[in-house]
């Protein structure tokens, strides 16, 4: 039984895998940059378990500009990605012009919020 | 002509007439002496002219004078007032038991002498006041071990009193050695009153009844409780003498030697006139007479007053106290005097330093507590008028800036911050220029 | 009728063909119609005529929703109304004055005395810095108004602002007839007209607005998934949070909709991005707010928004690998895994944040939503609040009219056409009418919704009819013109077979449709005259020859109060006109509206119903110079003290077991009359309010001291005060002010 799983668990691993490979790199770039904000976000968590919440409002701002950028970059890896039926008529650009005016947005307030 | 003349003297003379009464000389100075008689004026001298010498200006009238009066025009004419009528029933002119009570609230001073068979109305007045003589208008004080041995076997109700109050602001500095006599009526203290004391009492033995007719029941007034000489000050400083003798200040007392029975000692000189003398400096405000002027507060450093202070301030608080010693304003030096910082109760009570020249000061942190505090000086020592100064000052909270700015504890914030903008610009740049492949 | 003409295939051909026959006979009489002024003679086609149309019926429509909330200021003059726009005034006059970061920074020193208020921290500044943006707009203008004015008229200004969105929001559920019905009805609706005629200067009139242009650009986020929509709702989610302690509904009911879509199976991609990025940045924004602070992570209200977004990024996971992988079964293990991961992991968080306190617990004002029985049990200061008892059906009646009727016709057209946003608006209208149920302030919260429905069941419905009413012309044309569609032709022969009834039976149905909208209208406007508009502070009545009298005894007291007591004076009296007070009459006040501290007003209300030398140790401490009590008894004015006073009793008892409701009633029953509770007739409410009433007749035929709000002569006539002692009475003994006498001097 636990052979079994194992052995799904690798069949389930290298079907990803191969799954993944086939995505275009300009995904897989976006993909490493939402990587890199949740790293950062869990190296904050870790951080505040350790040491504590004192200045809450920093603590909050710097995760949340971490969570932010990943859920804005995956939005626009959703607009961009070409096998999403429902985003064929969203111009790349047009995308991608949100993408930095919510960004814009995100870090202003962040600025702001930061202390 | 002769209307300008009258006119002009009268006119300079005005200067004379602003030497009475007034914050800067808080000493009374006209005096008005309601008597039964004229008798009293030349059986009383000694007193009376105890009085004149310390710059007092004495008006006698007789009680049921029809001209008498307290004030004019809503101006009150005299400083002070001694009711030496036991047994008046009315007054006469405009005065009466009320207008008595009203010059008392307006902050002037008065003494009041009964006697057996005192009248209802200086009973009345003495009741306003605190003090409950003995109902029965016949009794007097009797005292079977603490009378003074006199020439004839008496009743025993002429007493060496010797229950002194123990305060040097209302006796003097100088001890009573000899007991004071008295015959008279006692009085007890309500006890629902927090402002009357007791100058001198009676001792345990002493009892309040009819000398002349035999006892039934039980005296209601006995022992220490009887009080034969007491004082008010009201919250507004005026100060009230309520005595149940008015013989105590008769001159054949003041100069009668005096010994008490059961003790050895016979004194050439009865005590009350060192008594009278200086109980009658405290109700004239000779004595014990302190104004607090000059309350300052401010922060550290600065020299204007705030209107608002914040939290975590560091501030000093300094007021300035003096006595009048009877003639000139001395600084009041004392180390129980203390400043409060109160919202609904006290943050911060500290004791004030002096530097011996009246100056009082001191220097604290505001508390954590943002509010609407004030600083509370209430200062009420016996014999001593009552200091109540209290100053409203609000204090907030931080502001939006005043917070503590890069604190170490959150640096990986700031840079995870920094690092997402920072990664942010590069993710356009490579996406921008991305060429797919 | 012209805006349904775009979605039925045959009018379009109609039009043109009626402009041809049309413009045949105009050339004949082209030289004398050339100066009449007609739609055609502009050459405008039918999509510039419909848009013309809609233009002057938004405007209208706008300028309406302006001018029917105008009747307290025609009858009375423009002046704030009630009690917490009083407080909302004061900031706002502070706010243009001091400038922003004085607002922001703000110690009010004057209320809550000793204790003081943070007022930059403990308010929502999206009305006042509103007001004061209006303010120095037309300042820069060089209108040179007041900013009173611009306050008294903020609220039909944001009123007329919510038609426009209204409009917008019905075009994008249904389609744009749908939308001006709604902006119609939305305009003159009582329910919103109840907290935004003008000189209700309160949060509601903004808040309302921001709620639908949340609503509307998040439904547009969900239609359209661009961020930049998204982006624009998390800007109007945090002008509501700026606005008013209702955004809480929004954050809940925008998960629950997510939740239900994702249930129901018709998520999207485009749900994804509409709503993480409105739920980051939106909270993000919220929490700048300092009086919301880190509400957003920290309490119980907020944490459904939260599981959701974890729910949701779970969810596109697995669909993004279920996408990925081609073999089913792997996918199943693999979502077994992580299934049971994430739902444990996320029962585990919510546990322990829950119990070890971090996740506060919800407010005892929004329990009491889910639980009506709470407040009254526990919080009296809440259940004490008229406007917060559960709503009668007299009460829905009065405020929607036909639209409680026309609310259950939308839910089945919403049903029949199902969309995300037809979904969205139906979760909407169920969840505010429950929620307006249970308490009455928030029918205003119910009421675009309700709005919205309704114009699409009346939309949907008129347009029906009208189809049936004009299909026979269309069946005549197309039977004398050539080349219509066979399809065309059957459709139309069907009509052609039962078209006598249905046709009459249409035009009658259509006559009935309008009937009830005209009913709408004149019962909506009557409303809000006799109902809605009065400004209660000041009081209106008939004469006895029928003439009206004004009863402006309020402000009478509080500018006595201004200009005759010492300017550090502190005053006392119940909660309720603690706002006006500090308004009007610049004293300082013990407590007032914001009820933030309970314990304070039970000192207050202790003092209140104490004994009269009681009283007088609880005014020395907290410093009273005078104390302010209302009285309708000369009147018949029933708002007034004596009848609020059981609630002090209560709230007084709730905090100082001293004071016990029984003392006061006699069998259960409240009376100020010969058989009342002695302490009731002892007590220092009854003795301020009674003082010298004894000796008044007030009515003809009744005795002295008859009390005209209770109907009873008064049991105690001979009140003695010893020691406060009246200052002030009003002309018409409205408002009694007292002040209390210093200590005894020689006792």
């Amino acid at each position: 039984m636990a052979k079994s799983t194992s052995k799904d668990a690798q069949d389930l691993l290298r079907a990803l895998w191969s799954a993944y490979s086939a995505t275009p790199t300009n995904l897989k770039i976006i993909d490493l940059y939402v990587i890199f904000a949740v790293f950062t976000a869990l190296i904050q968590v870790v951080y505040m378990a350790l040491v504590g919440s004192f200045p809450f409002n920093s603590f909050l701002s710097g995760v949340l500009s971490c969570v932010g950028t990943a859920v804005l970059a995956v939005c626009l890896r959703i607009q961009v990605n070409k096998e999403n039926k429902e985003f064929k008529d969203l111009a790349p650009e047009r995308a991608f012009a949100d993408f930095v005016l919510c960004n814009l947005v995100l870090h202003l307030v962040i600025m702001n919020f930061l202390g | 002509m002769a209307k300008l003349v009258v006119f002009l003297t009268l006119i300079s003379l005005l200067p004379l007439l602003c030497n009475s009464f007034s914050d800067d000389k808080p000493s009374d100075r006209h005096i008005l002496v309601l008597l039964d008689d004229f008798a009293i004026k030349s059986s009383h001298s000694l007193f009376f002219k105890s009085l004149q010498s310390r710059g007092f200006d004495l008006d006698f009238k007789l009680a049921d004078d029809p001209k008498i009066s307290l004030q004019r025009y809503g101006q009150y004419l005299y400083d002070g007032l001694i009711l030496f009528c036991p047994t008046i029933e009315r007054f006469g002119g405009s005065i009466d038991a009320a207008s008595i009570l009203d010059f008392v609230d307006s902050g002037h001073d008065l003494i009041v002498a009964a006697d057996s068979n005192a009248s209802d109305l200086i009973r009345e007045i003495a009741t306003e006041c605190g003090v409950d003589f003995d109902e029965d208008p016949a009794a007097l004080v009797v005292d079977h071990t603490g009378y003074a041995i006199a020439a004839t076997e008496g009743d025993h109700t002429l007493i060496a009193a010797d229950g002194f109050i123990k305060s040097n602001v209302l006796l003097g500095s100088k001890k009573i050695e000899a007991p004071v006599l008295f015959r008279g009526i006692g009085h007890s203290l309500n006890p629902s009153n927090s402002l009357v004391l007791k100058v001198l009492s009676a001792s345990p033995s002493a009892y309040s009844a009819n000398p002349k007719s035999k006892l039934t029941s039980p005296p209601s007034l006995t022992g220490s409780s009887i009080s034969l000489v007491s004082v008010v000050q009201a919250r507004n400083n005026a100060r009230i003498l309520i005595s149940g003798s008015i013989s105590m200040f008769s001159n054949r007392f003041f100069r009668s030697g005096v010994q008490k029975a059961g003790s050895p000692t016979k004194h050439d000189k009865s005590g009350n006139e060192q008594f009278l003398t200086e109980l009658s400096k405290w109700v004239f405000h000779e004595r014990g007479h302190l104004k607090a002027v000059n309350v300052r507060h401010h922060k550290v450093g600065e020299v204007e007053e705030p209107a608002i202070y914040r939290i975590n301030d560091d501030l000093e608080y300094s007021v300035e106290i003096y006595e009048w010693s009877g003639t000139s304003w001395k600084p009041y030096v004392a180390d129980d005097v203390q400043v409060q910082f109160y919202m609904m109760s006290p943050y911060i009570l500290k004791t004030m330093s002096t530097d011996g020249k009246g100056h009082f000061f001191t220097s604290f942190k505001v508390p954590d507590v943002y509010g609407v505090f004030q600083f509370k000086v209430e200062y009420q020592r016996l014999g001593y008028t009552s200091l109540s100064l209290s100053k409203q000052i609000p204090v907030r909270p931080f502001r939006h800036n005043e917070y503590e700015r890069f604190i170490p504890a959150a640096y990986p914030y700031y840079g995870a911050a920094f690092s997402m903008m920072a990664g942010f610009f590069v993710f356009t740049a490579v996406h921008l220029y991305n060429k797919p492949t | 009728m012209a805006g349904k003409a775009e979605s039925l295939n045959g009018t379009v051909k109609s039009g043109s063909n009626q402009s041809g026959p049309a413009a045949m006979q105009a050339s004949a009489f082209k030289a004398d119609l050339s100066n009449m002024i007609s739609l055609k003679s502009f050459k405008l086609k039918t999509k510039q005529q419909e848009l013309l149309i809609r233009v002057s019926i938004l405007l209208l429509v706008y300028v309406l929703a302006f001018i029917t909330r105008l009747f307290s200021v025609l009858r009375y003059e423009s002046m704030i109304h009630e009690f917490d726009p009083y407080f909302n005034y004061r900031t706002t006059l502070f706010l243009t004055e001091k400038g922003f970061y004085e607002f922001w920074n703000w110690f009010d020193s004057e209320s809550w005395y000793p204790l003081g208020r943070i007022i930059g921290g403990t308010l929502y500044p999206g009305l006042m810095v509103t007001a004061a943006l209006i303010y120095w707009l037309m300042r820069f203008l060089r209108f040179a108004v007041h900013i009173r004015e611009v306050c008294v008229l903020t609220a039909p200004f944001f009123a007329s602002n919510t038609t426009l969105v209204a409009y917008f929001f019905g075009k994008e559920i249904w389609d744009s007839g749908a939308g001006l019905v709604a902006a119609a009805l939305i305009a003159i609706c009582p329910g919103y007209i109840s907290r935004s005629v003008a000189g209700s200067y309160d949060n509601e009139g903004v808040a309302i607005f921001a709620l639908l242009l949340t609503f509307y650009l998040f439904v547009k986020a969900v239609n359209t998934g661009s961020l930049a929509w998204s982006l624009a709702s998390a800007f109007g989610y945090f002008y509501m949070v700026s606005a008013w302690g209702g955004y809480v509904f929004i954050i809940n009911l925008i998960p629950l909709y997510v939740l239900v879509l994702l249930i129901t199976g018709r998520y999207s991609m485009r749900l994804y991005v509409a709503y993480n990025c409105m739920y980051i940045l939106g909270m993000l924004l919220a929490m700048q707010i300092r009086f919301v602070g880190f509400q957003h992570v920290q309490s119980g209200e907020h944490m459904a928004a939260m599981g959701v977004f974890f729910l949701i990024q779970v969810f596109y996971f697995l669909d993004w690998v279920r996408h990925a992988l081609a073999d089913a079964k792997l996918f199943e293990a693999f979502l077994r895994i992580t299934v049971t991961t994430a739902v444990s992991f996320g029962a585990i968080a919510l546990g322990v944040g829950t119990a070890s306190g971090y996740i506060s617990p919800w407010t005892g004002r929004f329990y009491s939503l889910l639980d009506p029985t709470y407040a009254k049990d526990h919080i009296p200061i809440i259940a004490s609040v008229s406007e917060h008892q559960p709503t009668a059906w007299s009460s829905f009646m009065f405020d929607f009219h036909i639209l409680l009727f026309f609310f259950p016709a939308g839910l089945y057209f919403c049903f029949k056409r199902l969309s995300d946003a037809t979904i969205f608006i139906v979760m909407y209208g169920l969840t505010s009418m429950y929620f307006a149920g249970v308490m009455v302030r928030l029918i205003l919260v119910a009421t675009p919704a309700v709005c919205l429905i309704s114009a699409i069941a009346v939309s949907a419905t008129v347009k029906n009819l009208a189809q049936l009413v004009r299909a026979k012309s269309k069946a005549v044309q197309s039977g004398s013109s050539k080349g219509t569609s066979t399809a065309k032709g059957s459709s139309k022969g069907l009509v052609d077979q039962s078209q006598p009834f249905q046709r009459n039976g249409a035009i009658v149905l259509l006559l009935g449709a309008f009937y009830l909208l005209s009913r709408y209208a004149t019962h909506c406007t009557w409303v809000t005259s006799e109902a809605y508009s009065s400004p209660s502070i000041v009081l209106a009545a008939r004469g006895a020859h029928g003439n009206r009298v004004i009863f402006d005894d309020y402000r009478e007291a509080y500018y006595w109060l201004r200009q005759n007591t010492p300017p550090d004076a502190k005053v006392m009296s119940w909660w309720d006109y603690g706002y006006q007070i500090t308004a009007m009459g610049n004293r300082t006040v013990i407590v007032d509206n914001n009820t933030w501290n309970n314990t304070h007003i039970a000192t207050v209300g202790r003092a209140m119903s104490s004994y009269e030398d009681e009283a007088y140790e609880i005014m020395r401490s907290l410093d009273v110079d005078y104390v302010l009590v209302v009285f309708g008894g000369v009147t018949g004015y029933s708002s007034d003290d004596i009848n609020k006073f059981l609630w002090m009793v209560r709230i007084g008892g709730g905090v100082f077991p001293v004071i016990k409701e029984p003392d006061y009633l006699v069998n259960g029953e409240y009376r100020v009359d010969k058989g009342a509770a002695p302490k009731m007739l002892n007590c220092l409410m009854y003795k301020l309010c009674y003082y010298r009433f004894g000796e008044l007749t007030t009515e003809y035929g009744k005795p002295p001291g008859y009390d005209r709000a209770r109907g009873v002569e008064i049991g105690n006539k001979d009140v003695k005060l010893e020691y406060l002692e009246e200052a002030f009475t009003t002309q018409n003994w409205i408002v009694r002010i007292y002040k209390v006498k210093p200590p005894k001097n020689r006792w």
